[in-house]
């Protein structure tokens, strides 16, 4: 049964790829019928949300009717927020009800977005934002019932911080040593020989595997800006004799040093490690000194730092010589089993605040329609609560921005919480994904120029899926 | 090539004898000259040759250096002096039978405000001072190993008792059994407050609230049998299909999750958090307990059962998946000596776990015969023959350990004998977690409860990456943490970190035996190499060392400008080997 549905969806895709091969090469000439288009200057920047952000308590439901089931099944976590005071942030009259451009795909279910999220309800009514419903890893479409007597092929080691994390990022659990950021990067610089390869991937966080490619590694940046080795760059350490001016330099060429004959292949890569870490810095810090200071004002959370970093970045992109980039940040403490009402919130002001004000900078510099900031998290969580919190879920609601976003849209859905429903899994109402990450990432890489084989290449198990443009980059499936 | 090896290795030992010499002090431990045949012509180390000599028996100095980065948070000079001519085993016998620093009390000592709080950071910074300042070396880098497998993570002010509270826990079980230590974890407040489960109710029916199943995921996942069934030799069991076995499905995360249920402070009510709550157990809360059967990993406790007796057969029955042994031992393995452990290794380490018993090549046994010993699971680890091998002449080496950043800032320090061990007197100690501006690793302060690496990392872009190799510390190397390491490394080892009260001497490195060889540059850098890498140092990281500060100008003009200038040469040789590759890794 599965394996048929299986094959017609292959089917449907093979000859819909066909096409637009055929009209790549009828429009650009056969050379680069398979090569990515890299003119102008794009950027995507992923936010990792770290520990699986409940999905639920982020896009909640604004119809009278889907607000009481919601709230009739984590009663313990609407009780945590007393939700019946006046000033409850989920109490039904302090939502801020998002006006859905494409409200006529729910009957009569609306949605809204809680106060800490405000920037983002505005970038969201203004049309620059949009979400996405019930996202996450999927090899293949999977219905309940082939979930249930195990027919359909399920994404390994579901529910796990560390493999969720690993599986957004690349598509398998950890220890895959290949992202989809970096694979896309891998097809751009391809297609893109004078791209800088160094400055293609930053990362202003954790060395994750979202950025790392065959052909592209990341760079990271620091978040205070970049710093360089005191021990030769600043005089004071060594004193200013006469002499020492020679020994900095010397200093400076052992730390940049690839080859100390060491035998030792842990040692061949700390020293090649060391020594991108001073080529690099100062390739950014020289392209950086002619950039004047952002005068938007970000927050200072951990993520507007990165943001500021990234943004900081984009600003100096000319002289770092690449046409695309992808920018990896993260932050944390969205595994709230615990005490959700207090913590949830902080976290939500902290994401709204960092989009809110790279949009700001980015319009400071004329970028803004040439990026797209997106969400990716480890999982949803349950509906069904412990009380104060929830627990490990699998799909999940994201965001997405961006100039030329097709906001003020819902795509996908942001289930009603039935969580006896085919739309969750047997127990605790964790939501079955309805949408995979790699249509979500495919999406994006269309936008960022990659052609229908590039995108497979980058994303394995897209063919299994009958569309991979869900239309909110402005692509085919508008 | 091994030749020339070996001549430049008793070259550094004649140096490092000089050193002893002229250094005064460490006197009568004067050092035998052990024959320096380790990394002979021959190839083999101790290990093959002569059977009366067991491969941990420490034959220089080198040797000794190397086997105390392994063991202890590195060597201090006398230590490794006093360590050479001996079996490793019978040093380790003696480290198994010192007293035990423990930290609570000393948290306790410490001044209060008006308000009764602890001064800010203080629990972190006197962590630093009891990694570097305690006899008790091998215990307490065991703690710190423990600490990153069963990671319990908090830097908040006020939770800073419980902080200490549960390090003492990681300390006194450093050398027990391994069930012990999961009880103690398991009834710890930190752990409690950490997982989230201190306060996890039982489900109710009516509002359809289900327990908390954060701890039920990551006792299994992260401190007890890992996510797919094992082989001894820590390889993963394959099914008929020649699949992974996952070692549980969510039905058994819920199943026991109803277990860890009912536990709280024990204050007047369930959530009454009373005053030295942080510093004892929890207790059980029957009324708050699950009355429900809980079915997960093939066993089932009876509806009804006692609270704290439900967590003593569900710790059993954790504790006895036969999973525990390997995937312990291989994450243990990493924490101490290899970052890509051999399946052979493992299956040692193992085996070691599951009899409770480890019998040296010299004979000495460790350990009391109970599965989960950690005595004889730590000595299988130590004392494992490979370790002490000289790797052969030729070819790659990919054997050894890439140290973490926190280990070769107290090699550092414990190298140097640095005086003043009060770390809150140093700024940049308060806070090491950042990788911008330091070491990006600060102990009991992981990101999350995966620790500040995963044990199967392998990082792209690598030689090692390349070769399938896993090298968990990789994960937090990277260009910003590079120049964070540098100029954390530099500030310290130049004497220039910043200081709360500049008038008390804190951190102080003591450079006397190293100024006294200022003269012959050379001398100077092989003594380093001994000193921080058992002779690690390629003859070019060497030679480029010597050439810098034999460039560094020596004022002659005024006594004091040379002593200044002799001053710079050395330390700055010193930040050099520090940011040398051959210091970050141990083989």
């Amino acid at each position: 049964m599965a394996n048929i549905s299986r094959r017609h969806v292959l089917a449907g895709l093979g000859t819909a790829g066909f096409a637009s091969s055929m009209s790549a090469m009828s429009g650009l000439g056969f050379n680069n019928a398979w090569a990515a288009d890299t003119g102008g200057y794009k950027a995507m920047i992923c936010i990792f949300l770290k520990g699986g952000m409940d999905g639920a308590d982020t896009i909640l439901p604004y119809d009278q009717a889907s607000y009481n089931q919601l709230r009739s099944v984590r009663t313990g976590l609407f009780n945590s927020y007393n939700f019946n005071s006046p000033t409850s942030t989920r109490n039904r009259a302090n939502l801020l009800r998002m006006s859905l451009d494409n409200a006529g795909d729910f009957g009569g279910r609306e949605f809204a977005l809680p106060q800490e999220l405000a920037p983002l309800h505005s970038m969201f009514e203004g049309g620059d934002l949009a979400v996405v419903g019930n996202v996450g890893p999927l090899i293949e479409p999977t219905p309940r019932p082939a979930m249930d007597n195990g027919t359909a092929i399920l994404p390994k080691r579901l529910f796990s911080h560390n493999d969720q994390q690993s599986t957004w990022m690349s598509f398998g659990v950890e220890g895959v040593s290949r992202g989809w950021g970096g694979r896309f990067m891998d097809q751009v610089v391809a297609s893109a020989p004078n791209q800088n390869r160094i400055f293609s991937a930053i990362s202003a966080t954790s060395n994750d595997v979202f950025l790392a490619g065959e052909d592209v590694t990341q760079f990271k940046i620091g978040s205070g800006g970049i710093q360089e080795p005191s021990l030769y760059s600043n005089r004071g350490i060594l004193g200013g004799n006469d002499g020492d001016d020679a020994a900095r330099e010397k200093i400076r060429a052992f730390l940049a040093k690839r080859d100390f004959q060491s035998r030792s292949l842990f040692e061949q890569d700390i020293t090649n490690s060391t020594a991108k870490a001073v080529e690099n810095t100062e390739q950014f810090a020289a392209a950086q000194a002619n950039a004047t200071p952002l005068s938007t004002v970000f927050p200072g959370t951990r993520l507007a730092s990165q943001m500021r970093s990234v943004a900081e970045t984009i600003k100096i992109r000319q002289f770092l010589n690449v046409s695309r980039q992808m920018f990896y940040t993260s932050t944390g403490g969205y595994d709230t089993h615990s005490n959700q009402a207090n913590s949830i919130a902080g976290r939500h002001e902290e994401l709204a605040g960092a989009i809110a004000a790279f949009r700001d900078a980015m319009i400071e510099i004329g970028e803004w329609d040439n990026v797209v900031v997106f969400t990716a998290s480890d999982f949803g969580r349950t509906v069904i609560d412990n009380g104060n919190g929830t627990d490990h879920g699998w799909g999940g609601h994201h965001f997405v921005a961006g100039g030329q976003v097709q906001g003020r849209r819902l795509y996908g859905d942001v289930p009603f919480a039935d969580v006896d429903s085919n739309e969750y899994t047997r127990s605790r109402g964790r939501l079955l994904p309805t949408t995979s990450v790699e249509q979500y990432a495919a999406t994006m890489g269309s936008w960022f120029g990659l052609n229908t084989s590039e995108l497979r290449t980058a994303l394995p198990n897209l063919n299994n899926f009958n569309t991979a443009d869900l239309g909110f980059m402005g692509g085919a499936g508008t | 090539m091994s030749i020339f090896r070996t001549r430049s290795a008793a070259a550094i030992l004649a140096a490092s004898l000089m050193v002893a010499a002229c250094g005064g002090g460490g006197g009568d431990s004067s050092v035998p000259p052990g024959t320096p045949t380790a990394g002979g012509g021959s190839g083999g180390s101790s290990g093959g040759g002569t059977p009366a000599e067991p491969a941990s028996k420490i034959d220089s100095e080198l040797e000794a250096t190397r086997f105390l980065a392994r063991a202890t948070f590195g060597g201090s000079k006398a230590e490794i002096a006093s360590l050479n001519g001996r079996d490793a085993a019978d040093w380790l016998a003696s480290e198994f039978s010192k007293s035990t620093s423990l930290t609570l009390p000393t948290l306790t000592a410490q001044p209060r405000d008006s308000e009764g709080r602890l001064q800010r950071d203080i629990v972190d910074t006197l962590y630093w001072d009891h990694m570097i300042g305690s006899n008790d070396q091998v215990r307490q880098r065991m703690a710190f190993a423990l600490s990153q497998i069963v990671v319990y993570s908090d830097s908040a002010d006020n939770d800073q008792l419980m902080r200490a509270y549960y390090q003492d826990i990681m300390i006194r079980n450093a050398f027990g059994n391994f069930r012990d230590l999961l009880e103690e974890v398991t009834y710890s407040p930190a752990m409690g407050e950490w997982l989230t489960y201190r306060g996890n109710r039982k489900g109710d029916e009516r509002s359809g609230r289900m327990p908390d199943e954060n701890y039920a995921r990551e006792i299994l996942q992260l401190f007890s049998i890992g996510l797919i069934e094992l082989n001894m030799d820590g390889s993963p069991k394959l099914d008929a299909q020649g699949q992974q076995i996952e070692t549980y499905t969510n039905d058994d995360i819920e199943g026991l999750a109803r277990v860890f249920t009912g536990l709280s402070w024990a204050g007047d009510e369930f959530n009454d958090r009373p005053q030295d709550g942080d510093i004892r157990q929890m207790v059980m809360w029957p009324e708050q307990h699950s009355e429900l059967d809980k079915t997960f990993l093939g066993t089932t406790i009876p509806a009804g059962t006692e609270g704290n007796e439900t967590i003593r057969i569900a710790l059993d029955t954790i504790f006895e998946h036969p999973n525990v042994a390997p995937f312990i031992s291989r994450l243990l393995i990493q924490r101490f000596t290899q970052s890509d452990p051999s399946p052979a290794y493992i299956q040692n380490v193992a085996t070691a776990f599951e009899t409770g018993r480890f019998t040296a090549e010299g004979g000495r046994s460790f350990g009391t015969g109970q599965r989960g010993d950690l005595r004889a699971t730590l000595a299988a680890v130590l004392l494992e023959p490979t370790t002490f091998a000289e790797p052969a002449a030729n070819g790659t080496i990919t054997t050894g350990k890439v140290r973490e950043p926190i280990l070769r800032f107290t090699h550092w320090a414990r190298a140097f004998d640095v005086s003043g061990l009060n770390a809150y007197n140093e700024r940049r100690l308060s806070d090491t977690r950042s990788s911008d501006n330091s070491l990006g690793q600060q102990a009991f302060s992981s990101p999350s409860v995966f620790n500040f690496y995963r044990p199967g990392y392998i990082a792209p872009g690598t030689n090692a990456g390349d070769q399938n190799i896993t090298v968990p510390e990789f994960q937090i190397v990277n260009e910003s943490s590079s120049v964070g390491y540098l100029n954390f490394m530099t500030d310290f080892a130049f004497d220039r970190a910043s200081q709360r009260n500049r008038d008390i001497d804190t951190y102080t490195p003591d450079y006397s035996d190293e100024l006294a060889l200022v003269d012959d540059p050379t001398a100077l850098v092989d003594h380093l190499d001994n000193l921080l890498t058992g002779g690690r140092m390629s003859d070019i990281e060497k030679a480029d060392i010597v050439d810098i500060i034999d460039t560094i100008e020596i004022r002659t003009n005024s006594a004091e400008n040379t002593a200044a200038d002799q001053e710079d040469m050395v330390q700055a040789a010193v930040t050099l080997v520090l940011n040398s590759p051959s210091y970050a890794v141990i083989y």
